[in-house]
């Protein structure tokens, strides 16, 4: 709660500091907004309080949740620097939006209340349309922003629609009282209630991108500006799988049986679509798009499986995911800035050109495909013994075969940056960007060596 | 008396709906829209929320359905620019809203909502007091924080809109 105020404010004192001649102070400043609201979320650690007639609470889940998001925004922004640099007008209202959104995301993690959580997905999703046509000049940053704003609308309408659902079957908003009414279901009305979480898990999983809602996931990432593209698929992916599985859990917990088949199916389909569509694309940004499809789909495992693993196996996964992909994408915006181009053959040679830059995207790419040593193992492991426990081998067996389909798509970049020739000269990187890329790359492999700092924290 | 005006309005609705999606003009559109919502006013009066009437009838129909009116006159969309979809897709859509349609009746047509407790209904709960006490109390939170959403769309309304250094005017 202290976050979402702090947030709220620091946002609209963004908009002032951008009213300043220099653009210099912007990022100074929202970096501290950042590590203040950090530093009072912390405070909530194993204080849970409830607010505004439970509307809201803060709980262990949902500070991590909430720490993994402010901290993936603190890593993201320092690669917003060429903004600085050329002296952006709107640089201001880009942070502004950030912060806005990261007031949704908390919105979406520590909800208790269905309206909360309808409010929440809306400030993120609003502040991501917006932000996905920022670059104004750019037909493809407009296409992105239209079509994310148009499909986006549609499945916000078709959660309301599932809530008031719902809300006819239960005739309530909260999700102790739509809990109570799930697992004594009345049969007069458990129709309606079995659509109205249809039609929100519809909504919601369109919102984590995961199969068959996920088509719009490559354009729009291919699109949208290439820091705001991790923004993306880290910060609001994390937000949407924290909501997805609380309401999942404090909602719909009874009636597990019914939702089960559902879930499992889009989950396969999702690990099917994201990884063999990823295997075709020649864009490194549409590769991370459809990865992050793929990993949507590995999250959604957790959800499946549904036990008392579960919380921290996806706690951990999104942390894995989320610095790993940050750092490649931090590479990327460095690589197609300089060579224009954002295929594969553009990183050819980067090993000799930048061997930092080729180090953290190998480290990245390591992480992202689940190789030991690296975060993203620990986080498959995690994910794969909490749906063990629940004898779901089959659904194990699948997620593995689609691991080995990642290798390939993962090693495609790795090559073209150590075994091709280089193309072009080397390609310069300020200071802060070089010591965020560094210390990505310390907490994937700190994840990947002493993983046991990061589990079982909830 | 009511129950037929009841009827007459939920054909009214389901009518001007259909004549939205299905006429070719875009401008008839609108106005089958306006006409939507002019109908779904006339629901909200029965169920006694004269406030969301007035609102559905000042805001929706007033001045939502006019600016959508302004745009479509702005962008001179006529039938031979209007960009036609392959076949495919519509016979692919049309199955896929179709069977979402089919699992709704479906699922739908056994639900008895058994009339909850109409003698504690409290008849008065639309009412503009009734409602801004309960959107004060009970929903503050919500409600409050509507605001961070709408401060969000405002800025980047403005960001998209603001005229870029060096831009020149097109209209």
């Amino acid at each position: 709660m202290t976050s979402i105020i702090l947030l709220s404010i620091f946002g609209i004192l963004n908009l002032f500091v951008g009213f300043m001649k220099s653009k210099k102070a912007l990022m100074p400043a929202v970096l501290l907004f950042l590590a203040v609201s950090l530093g009072a979320t912390m405070f909530d650690w194993n204080q849970p309080q409830s607010y505004f007639s439970n509307m809201l609470s803060t709980d262990n889940f949902s500070v991590g949740f909430t720490a993994v998001m402010v901290v993936s925004t603190l890593f993201i922004l320092p690669f917003s620097r060429s903004y600085v640099v050329a002296e952006n007008s709107n640089l201001a209202e880009y942070y502004s939006l950030l912060l806005f959104s990261l007031v949704g995301g908390i919105m979406m993690v520590s909800y208790e209340n269905l309206l909360i959580l309808f409010v929440g997905i809306e400030i993120m999703s609003i502040s991501m349309y917006i932000i996905a046509g920022s670059d104004k000049r750019n037909i493809l940053s407009n296409e992105a922003s239209m079509k994310y704003f148009l499909m986006g609308s549609f499945f916000t309408g078709i959660i309301l629609f599932g809530i008031a659902l719902l809300y006819g079957a239960t005739g309530a908003f909260y999700l102790t009282d739509i809990a109570a009414a799930a697992t004594n279901m009345d049969p007069a009305t458990s129709p309606l209630l079995l659509m109205g979480l249809l039609l929100v898990l519809i909504g919601v999983t369109f919102k984590i991108g995961a199969a068959p809602f996920h088509f719009w996931t490559p354009d729009v990432y291919e699109g949208t500006p290439t820091v705001f593209t991790s923004y993306m698929s880290t910060v609001v992916k994390t937000a949407g799988i924290a909501a997805f599985y609380k309401l999942m859990s404090a909602a719909f917990g009874g009636v597990y049986d019914q939702w089960f088949p559902t879930v499992v199916a889009i989950t396969v389909l999702t690990l099917l679509i994201g990884n063999i569509g990823a295997v075709a694309q020649n864009s490194m940004k549409r590769m991370l798009a459809y990865s992050s499809i793929s990993h949507a789909g590995y999250l959604m495992i957790a959800l499946t499986s549904f036990n008392d693993r579960s919380e921290n196996a996806i706690l951990f996964y999104s942390l894995a995911y989320a610095v790993a992909t940050i750092a490649a994408f931090g590479v990327l915006k460095y690589v197609s800035d300089e060579r224009g181009s954002d295929e594969y053959s553009a990183f050819n040679g980067l090993g000799k050109t930048n061997p930092l830059l080729a180090f953290v995207m190998t480290v990245a790419m390591l992480s992202l495909a689940g190789i030991p040593l690296t975060g993203g193992f620990f986080g498959k492991l995690f994910l794969f013994s909490a749906a063990l426990e629940q004898d779901m081998v089959w659904l194990i067996i699948v997620a593995v075969l689609m691991s080995a389909v990642g290798i390939y798509y993962y090693f495609r970049v790795i090559i073209a940056m150590y075994m091709r020739d280089a193309e072009g000269t080397r390609i310069a990187v300020d200071p802060l960007a070089t010591f965020t890329l560094i210390s990505l790359v310390v907490l994937t492999v700190l994840m990947g060596v002493v993983p046991g700092l990061f589990n079982n924290l909830l | 008396m009511t129950g037929n005006f009841f009827y007459f309005l939920t054909f009214l609705t389901l009518f001007a709906a259909i004549g939205v999606v299905a006429s070719k003009n875009p401008v008839y559109s609108v106005l089958f829209m306006i006409l939507t919502f002019f109908a779904l006013t006339g629901h909200y009066i029965l169920l006694n929320a004269q406030f969301l009437a007035a609102v559905n009838f000042i805001v929706y129909m007033g001045a939502i359905m006019v600016l959508f009116l302004f745009v479509i006159m702005f962008l001179n969309m006529r039938e031979d620019t209007e960009q036609h979809k392959p076949l495919l897709s519509k016979i692919a859509a049309a199955i896929a809203g179709g069977i979402l349609f089919v699992v709704m009746i479906a699922a739908l047509k056994d639900v008895d909502t058994q009339m909850k407790a109409t003698a504690v209904f409290d008849s008065q709960i639309g009412m503009v007091e009734n409602l801004g006490k309960v959107l004060f109390r009970d929903y503050l939170l919500p409600f409050e924080l509507a605001s961070v959403l709408f401060l969000a769309a405002m800025a980047g309304a403005v960001m998209l809109g603001k005229r870029e250094p060096g831009e020149q005017n097109r209209f």
